[in-house]
Parts: structure tokens; sequence; C-alpha cells
């Protein structure tokens, strides 16, 4: 920094007044460029100042009294700091910006609905979500929107799902996810049955002897990890529909129990369940599924396989049918059957193997 | 018959022109000549220097307010201040100014109050609704484009055959432009009460006289419009004042448009936010500086004894104390509601407007 | 009442207007002798003078400016640009000046100037005598934008503007100066600027257009009438600033919007009208806003220029769609 200090003015005079600035703090002044006047007792001196530069700092205002030899003007050294423009002012920046990872672009919503039905639909408490869109493209249209309103009107209040139906709508969804589900049907032909056989005995005891012939059904799969375990015992869940809803206990090692050690552990379930009784450890363990929906009606079915299982068989009405019997049309008692196995672990050759053994054994009279 | 030119014979000349240049006082105060009339009115002659100093005092202080941060973006005129009054002491109130951004010293002469100028530079468009002339234009920023208002506005006077002038100022940047040109060329077709002067200070914020245009003069592109063209002595305020009188009553007496060429140099920076150092060599401004109005009137003032040291102080703090009050005055005026932004757009507002104004009078933005 | 062509109305509102008020000025190429390339001001000068009437150098910027100034000075001017294709030059006075004199000056200085051009395609004219850019004019805060589309709206809309005291860019349909025809009474009366006009009221749908499409946007009315659909049709005519209430009343009846115009579609001034339904009736909306507009080219020499203007079967066609929407 230069400093420009109050010259000797002469005649013995030690201060000046400052009397006026020629330039302020910041000015680029020249050589020669009036910089200030001062008044002594004798005369209004202006000053020169003696280089050229920035003025980076002025000592003294209007009216200061200034000794001889004492600073007036500081100078700059070096470039001023550019501005960058020539008029207002440009902010600068600190440091960089850090980069933001871009942000996941949001999923387009699926509902297509103008504003306007969208109000519609809140007026009329519909839920959009239940409504069937018949526009273009999917767009819930305004008509689509008042049939909704008119059927909720004629259907009964919603009802939330709740315990074993809750609790089913839950894992169907699961099972239904994650299975690959194929289907396999055949007729057993049960018309040398003794008269009153108990035909769920009868399937379960033939579950286990396909079971022994193809083990590969009575399974448990680990999808995540890909592992399959084949199981010794055989323990099958049966599927029993009650007031509250689905339930499937667990009739534990079938494949060691005789007929009427197996019919009073049925029995015993069936009370339970009816008395809702039944204790959870019951409902879980399964290696492998029955439905005996044939007591209701129905013959052949593609069926819900629930993980870790890998298959469920399916018996539907036995029923007379016209059929060839030993090279003769004859009317047999038929039992149609259903073999729904995951065929991400189960082969259509094992499941072909383990519904032939079923039948067989259910063939038995 | 025809004679037939020998070969080295010339080509007939059929236009010619000359550029005067007009001076009176030289850089150190002494006559080069003898002075025009009015110069031997020593108050009139004490008013154009009373009126540099103040100007420039006020130059001062405003480029002190934009660095103490109490004023926006500010041109600085210093070293032009004989041109500005030189021109605004020929002009009668009726006449009309059309000035460029840099002719503080021609607006204060006209009655522009300086707070007026502080309360414009400092961001407050009722600065622009100044004390001077209600006819005069405000600022104008886009260079040269004022050239074809000044057109318009001599044309209204002449259509009414009112002895009115219309003086454009403007400067050596303006004069590459188009604006500029076509408003010469059609006040020379029309003969309009127009002058055109050009503040030529050397200098378009970095780009010197040289690059600017490679013609001699600037004076000689009124000829190519069709009319005279002068130089002057830009930093001799009797040379400022005598030629803007003649072309100003020329103009009024219906013998059409002149141009003024006022040679001077820009010893500040561009604005405030330029620095003029990195373009120039200080030792060219050093030189220049021997040669400012300020100065050079003063000299001549005291040669004649009309002026000495006693008035000098007392006009220093005079000035000062003028300026210092301005700058008070213009501190003390506070901010506009945000809702007077729509209160000059139109006439009237139009409707589909109205909202967005209510919004920001409540203070929420729409 | 005498048939006059849309030219010949503005003639006749220039003629009123500079009859009833001494401080009216005509400027501009060839507007004096001339009478106007269009013959827009044709008999003006041999009526009123060479000092009302100027043919000026040519010079776009200098007309536009030299309307400021003779504005600025109480003077009501007039000039005309020649084409929409030459007037960028003026883009600068009318931005930096004119639209802002009242503003910067707090009402010192005002700036009552109007600036006459041709506007639009579709005389098979040269490169650059086909603009449509009256967007970019639309935006400026401090101007006025005004297109009419029929004789009478020309007379009417051309006095209002040289009245208003504010600067006015008046576009004149080039297409339509004299391929249509009107009733116009040369009484004085000006219409009423900022305003729409609801050429045909309807209760399906609303059509907005300005300037020469109105005539296809009729057109295309009549054809959806015949199958049954009723379709409202909107004449802006006063695009800055614009007559948001009628626009938003129609639309709240009809609930569909077809937009027409001849600029290129990107930033055109339909975005701005589509915007408004947006933001301010959306609940009435039925159907998607749509726009049927130039294609965001620049306008082809007169063998294409056919392809590039919206059609009476394009509107026709938006309109149908809309209508069908859901």
């Amino acid at each position: 920094m230069r400093q420009f200090n109050l010259p000797d003015l002469g005649e013995g005079l030690e201060e000046a007044e400052i009397v006026a600035w020629h330039v302020n703090q910041g000015d680029h002044v020249v050589a020669d460029q009036p910089l200030v006047s001062v008044e002594t007792d004798k005369a209004v001196v202006e000053l020169p100042s003696p280089w050229s530069g920035r003025i980076a700092r002025l000592f003294g205002a209007k009216g200061d009294l200034v000794k001889v030899g004492a600073p007036l003007a500081e100078f700059a050294e070096g470039a001023g700091q550019d501005t960058g423009t020539v008029v207002g002012e440009i902010e600068r920046a600190e440091a960089p910006a850090e980069p933001k990872a871009a942000p996941d672009l949001a999923q387009p919503r699926a509902l297509q609905v103008l504003p306007a039905i969208r109000a519609l639909a809140r007026k009329l408490e519909v839920d959009l979500n239940l409504v069937q869109a018949t526009g273009a493209g999917g767009m819930v249209t305004r008509a689509d929107v008042e049939r909704a309103a008119k059927s909720l009107t004629d259907a009964g209040p919603a009802e939330p799902l709740k315990g074993m139906r809750r609790a089913m709508a839950q894992r169907m969804a699961s099972a239904h996810a994650e299975v690959v589900r194929t289907t396999v049907t055949d007729e057993a032909d049960i018309g040398d049955w003794p008269a009153a056989e108990d035909i769920t005995i009868r399937l379960v005891g033939a579950i286990a002897a396909a079971s022994r012939a193809e083990p590969s059904l009575n399974v448990w799969y680990n999808a995540q990890a890909g592992e399959r375990r084949l199981i010794g015992r055989i323990d099958i869940g049966i599927a029993i529909d009650t007031d509250g809803g689905l339930i499937v206990p667990v009739l534990r090692n079938v494949g060691e129990r005789d007929a009427r050690d197996l019919r009073a552990g049925l029995d015993r379930m069936l009370a339970d369940a009816k008395a809702r009784a039944i204790p959870p450890e019951e409902l879980r363990g399964a290696t492998i599924t029955l439905s005996n929906f044939g007591m209701i009606g129905g013959r052949f079915a593609s069926l819900v396989v629930v993980p870790p299982q890998v298959a469920i068989v399916g018996a539907g009405r036995a029923d007379l049918r016209a059929m060839v019997h030993r090279g003769e049309v004859a009317v047999r008692r038929i039992l149609p059957l259903s073999l729904t196995f995951d065929h991400r672990v189960v082969t259509g050759g094992e499941a072909a193997r383990f519904l032939v053994a079923l039948k067989s054994a259910l063939e038995r009279a | 018959m025809a004679e037939t030119l020998s070969g080295d014979e010339q080509f007939p000349v059929v236009a010619r022109f000359e550029i005067r240049r007009r001076a009176y006082l030289a850089p150190d105060g002494a006559g080069l000549r003898r002075l025009p009339s009015f110069a031997s009115d020593t108050e009139l002659l004490v008013s154009f220097y009373r009126a540099m100093v103040l100007a420039r005092a006020f130059d001062l202080k405003a480029v002190s307010l934009q660095r103490t941060g109490r004023l926006g973006t500010y041109a600085v005129g210093l070293g032009q201040e004989a041109v500005g009054v030189g021109i605004g002491s020929a002009m009668r109130q009726e006449d009309v100014l059309l000035p460029s951004y840099r002719d503080n010293a021609a607006l204060l002469w006209r009655g522009v109050k300086m707070e007026e100028i502080l309360l414009y530079w400092g961001g407050d468009e009722r600065g622009n609704h100044s004390s001077g002339p209600a006819h005069d234009f405000p600022y104008c920023i886009p260079v040269g484009s004022q050239a074809p208002h000044a057109a318009g506005v001599a044309y209204a006077f002449k259509f009414r055959k009112q002895p009115r002038v219309a003086v454009c100022l403007f400067g050596d940047g303006a004069t590459s432009k188009g604006d500029l040109w076509e408003a010469m060329n059609f006040a020379g077709v029309q003969k309009l009460p127009l002058v055109f002067v050009a503040n030529n200070n050397q200098w378009a914020i970095s780009v010197p006289l040289r690059l600017q245009t490679a013609a001699e003069t600037l004076a000689q592109k009124a000829i190519a419009a069709g009319f005279a063209g002068e130089q002057v002595d830009g930093n001799d305020v009797i040379a400022v004042r005598d030629a803007a009188a003649e072309a100003i009553a020329a103009a009024r007496n219906g013998q059409g448009p002149r141009f003024i060429e006022a040679m001077t140099y820009r010893l500040g920076d561009h604005t405030t936010a330029d620095d003029a150092g990195r373009y120039r060599p200080p030792e060219e401004v050093q030189g220049r500086w021997k040669e400012e109005p300020i100065a050079r009137l003063r000299a001549y003032l005291v040669s004649q004894r009309a002026w000495g040291k006693a008035q000098e102080e007392q006009l220093v703090r005079e000035c000062q104390e003028q300026v210092d009050a301005a700058a008070e005055r213009y501190l003390a005026i506070g901010p506009r509601a945000p809702e007077t932004m729509f209160d000059h757009l139109y006439a009237e507002l139009p409707k589909a407007y109205a909202s967005q104004r209510d919004a920001l009078k409540g203070g929420s933005h729409a | 009442m005498p048939e006059s062509t849309l030219v010949e109305a503005v003639n006749l509102a220039l003629a009123r207007a500079m009859q009833d008020d001494p401080n009216v000025i005509v400027l501009g190429e060839d507007v004096g002798v001339n009478g106007g390339v269009f013959r827009a001001t044709v008999s003006l000068q041999q009526r009123f003078g060479p000092e009302r009437v100027i043919d000026m150098p040519l010079s776009e910027l200098l007309i536009s400016g030299v309307c400021v100034g003779m504005a600025a000075q109480g003077l009501k001017p007039v000039g005309e640009i020649q084409f929409m294709g030459f007037m960028y030059p003026c883009i600068d006075q009318l931005v930096n000046h004119a639209s802002r004199l009242r503003t910067r000056t707090q009402g010192r200085l005002s700036c009552p100037m109007v600036l006459r051009m041709p506007h639009g395609a579709g005389i098979r004219a040269p490169e650059h005598h086909s603009e449509s850019t009256e967007a970019m004019l639309a935006h400026i805060p401090g101007l006025r934008v005004v297109m009419p589309s029929s004789p009478e709206r020309a007379y009417g809309l051309l006095l209002a503007a040289i009245r208003d005291p504010d600067p006015v860019v008046f576009l004149e349909p080039t297409r339509l100066y004299r391929a249509v025809k009107g009733r116009v009474e040369d009484d004085g009366e000006a219409l009423p600027l900022d305003v729409a006009f609801v050429l045909r009221e309807g209760r399906d749908l609303t059509l907005i257009s300005w300037g020469a499409m109105v005539k296809e946007t009729l057109a295309a009315a009549d054809e959806l009438a015949a199958d049954g659909i009723d379709a409202e049709v909107i004449d802006l005519a006063t695009l800055k600033p614009y007559d948001e209430e009628t626009v938003l009343a129609s639309v709240s009846k009809t609930g569909r919007c077809v937009i027409v115009h001849e600029a290129a579609r990107t930033g055109g001034f339909g975005a701005e009208i589509a915007a408004l339904m947006a933001e301010r009736a959306l609940l009435s909306l039925l159907a998607p806003v749509a726009r049927v507009t130039g294609y965001d080219t620049i306008i082809p020499l007169p063998r294409l220029e056919q392809s590039y203007m919206p059609s009476v079967d394009r509107i026709a066609a938006a309109a149908r769609k809309v209508y069908r929407f859901g």
C-alpha cells in the first residue's frame, strides 16, 4: 500500500483543514488529478494525486484538521477486483454446487379421470379405484361414475374383511404372486368301492400311497434359497369350509396311521373347527393339501398351492356317469380328481405319476 | 460539340465538404481569438463556472453514495461538464432536450433537482417525473434510440409551426447506430428544427473512437444527411455555448437541422461498475486532465479578475452543502408500495391486471 | 349502408379520425402519393396534405421511433409498417420506449401511438410477407395488441385504437383485406377495446380465434352444425389485454374449447388461453383444450402455404374429437 501524506505546504504551516475531497474511496485516479482541497491560514490549496492507482482509503472528512505528514490517502497495490460487469452487481458463487442424485420419477397415476369427473366421484362418494373404466384409453367417464354410484346404492354396505376371511385374502394373494400353477386332472372309477365308504379317508390314504410312489410332491420349497426339501412324513392339510371361512388344519403323519385313527382325528378336527377352537399349531406344517370340495359340488378345479407346499389335491363330486368299463358301455361311479402343482419345483412327469398312483389307490376296492 | 477531355484530367467534383472546429480558450485558459460577445458578460461566465463545479460535485457525491451502497450503478460524467452546461444554457425552456444517460450537467441546468437524479439512479421511477421542463425526455439507455424520438418531437414543432427546437444529446458510440442515421436522414429531408449534439468523449465503454468509425470527424456524418456539421472544443464552455446558440437559432428559424460534435474526454469510468484502467493507460488520462473544462474556465476568469480564491473556497463549500443536502433529501425518500408498479402501466389499468395488483396489495403473490 | 372491404374500412376509419382530430398524423412508406401498397391510406394525402400524411424514408425503426416522439408531444401518430415481416426493427422502439414511456416517467409523458401493419399468410406472397408473430407483442407489458376480423370491426377498433391514450399495435389480416365485405357506417363510432366478440352462440363447444382464421372458424362451426354440434365462436379481437371473462363464461357453459390461430404452435397466443383454462376453468372442462395452429416451422412459400394453414377440415376435426372425448 502506498500512502500519500499531507505534504509540507511551506511557510511553517503545521496543519490544514480538509475543504473538499475530489475523489472517492474506490476511485481510479491518475497522477496530477485533483485529489483534495485543503485550507491553511493563508489559502485554499488543491492537492493533485502523486500517482495513478486506485484509492483504497481516504483519511479524514470535510472539516477535519490534518497535520503535515499525516496520511491523506492510501493507494491499493495491484489490480482491484474486477466487478465483471458494467451495470448492477453480479453475485459470485462460493463453492460449486454439490451434484444431487437425479430423483426417481414418480410412478404415473393409474387412474385416468378428468378433474370434473373426479369432483363428481367425490360428491357421490364413489371410490374411483372401484369404478370400471369404459372410456378410451382406460379413462373413467361420467357414466362409469354414475353407474358405480348406482350399484353401490343397490349393493349392501361395505364390509371390511376380518379374521379368517382376511387371512385367506392375504395368503391367497401372496401364494398367487409366487407360484407357477399347473393343473392336471383325471377321474377315478370308484364303482368297486364297498357301500358307505369314507371318501375323505380313502383320499387321505390314496395321497399317502401316491406320495410313496412319487415323493416329489410331498415337498417344501424355499424359493428365496432355491432349495427343496423332500419330506418323509406326510402331513396333509385338510381344507374345511366353516361359517367363518376356509381353514386348513393338518392331519399329521397319515402314512403311519390306520383308517380308524385317521377318521377319529378328522372328526376331532371338524368338531374343533366348528367350535372355533383349533389351536394355531394345528394349522401349520402341512406338506400337501387336500380339498374335498366335491362334498359341496363341482368336478375339476384349478386350486391354490400355498407355499412352502408344492401341490394340492382336489376331489370333486362323485357322480354316476356313462363310460366304457372293461370294453363295454356301463354306468359307473366316478370321482373327479384335480392335482395343482408348483411347476417351479415339480415336473409334469412327477405330477402325472403322482396322479396315476393316486387314481390307482382310489380305484382299488 | 462536346469537348474531349485529355486522358489525365479528373472527373468533375460533384460534392465537397468542410468541417471546421470552433474553439476560443486554450487548455490553460488563454484566449485563442476574439471571444463571442456574450463572453463579455462575466456574470454569465461565472454562472457557467458555478454550474460546472456543482455538476462535478454532484457527480462525486453520486459515486460516493454508490460506493457506500446507497445508490445503484451510476454513469460518471467527470470531464464533460462544459458540454452539458454549454448546450443547456443555449436552450429555451420550451425547447425539448432528449438526453443520453451521461448528461446530468444539462439536466441540472434545465431545472432537474439533484435528488430526482439520485432517485432515478437509486432505482425509483419517480426520479423521471422531474422538476425540469415537463416535455423533456428522460434518460435514454438503449444507445441512440432517442434520435428517432427527437425527430418526432421536432416534426411536431414544425407541424404546429411552433418556434421550438429539439436537442438530441448522445455519445460517440451512438453514431454507429442506425437509429441515429435514420433520424438524421429524416431530419434532413424534412428540414426539422433539430440539433444533434455528439458528446464525443473518445470512448464507448472500452471501445476507442478509432474502432468506432473510420470517419475523420463525427460531424461530417451530417453532410451525408444533407445538413451542416461542425466540431467544437467540448472542454471550452464558451465555444460549446457559442456553437449551440448558433445551431439552435438556425433551427428555430426554419433553416433545418445542425450537427455539433463536442470534442471532450471521459475522465472517469464508464459507470461505477467499470474499471477503465483495464483498457486505458493512465498516462493518456493524465494528459487529458490538463485539458479539462473547469480548470480552463477558472484560469480564464482569474485572468479577467472575475474570480479569486475566496470565491473559489466559498463556491466549493456551497456546492458541498447543496449536494449533501440533496443526498439527505434523496435518502429520506421511502420506497413506493409494491402495487404502485401498476400505476402508470396504462392510462387506466385493464381489468385483466387488476387482480394481479390486488394480490400484490394484499401482500400475497398470486 | 355502403359495403366496404376490410381495407376500405381501415381507410374510412383513418379518414374519419383525421377529420375529427387535427392531431392525427399518418406516416409510413408509400402511404402518401401511392395511398399505401394495399391502398389503406388512399386519398388521405390529397385530403389532408403531405404534412399530415408523410411519405417516410425506408426505415421501420424510424417510423416507430418518430411515432414515439410525436406522441410524447401530444400528436396522435398512426404509423404504417408495410408488412409484419418488416416490423422487427420496431421491437426496440415498441418494447424499450412506447410500452414503457408512461410508466418510466410516472405519467409525465405518454405514448398515444398506433402502429398498423398487415398480418398473416394466405396471399401467396414471397418470403417474409406472411408473418403472424402476434404472440411476441402480446407478451409486452404496457402495449395493446388488436386484430380485427371483419370490416365493421376494423373500422370500429381502429377508431378506438387511435383514440386510446396508450400505444396500440393494430394487426390487419392481409388475406381478408378484400376477401370479406361488410356494411360499415362511417359514423365515427368506436368499438370497445379489451373486449371479445361472440360471433355465434352455441351450447356444445367454444371455438376461439382472431384475425383471418375467424373466417375458417365460422365455416367450421357451420359444418359442425350440420352434424348436430352447436359451436360458440368467439373473436378475441384484442389480444392484449384480452377478455378473460367472456372466454371463461363460454367455456364454463360448453366445457369444451378449441383455439384456432395460424401462428406457430409453441408459445403461440393459444397457449396463454389454454393456461387460463387450466387455471380458472378446470372443473368445467369435459375434454382437453385443443389448439389448431400453424406448425412449428418457418411458414412455407406459396406452394406449400395451404398445407401449413389451419383449414376448415382441421378445425372441424379437432372440434369433433373434443366433442366426442370421454
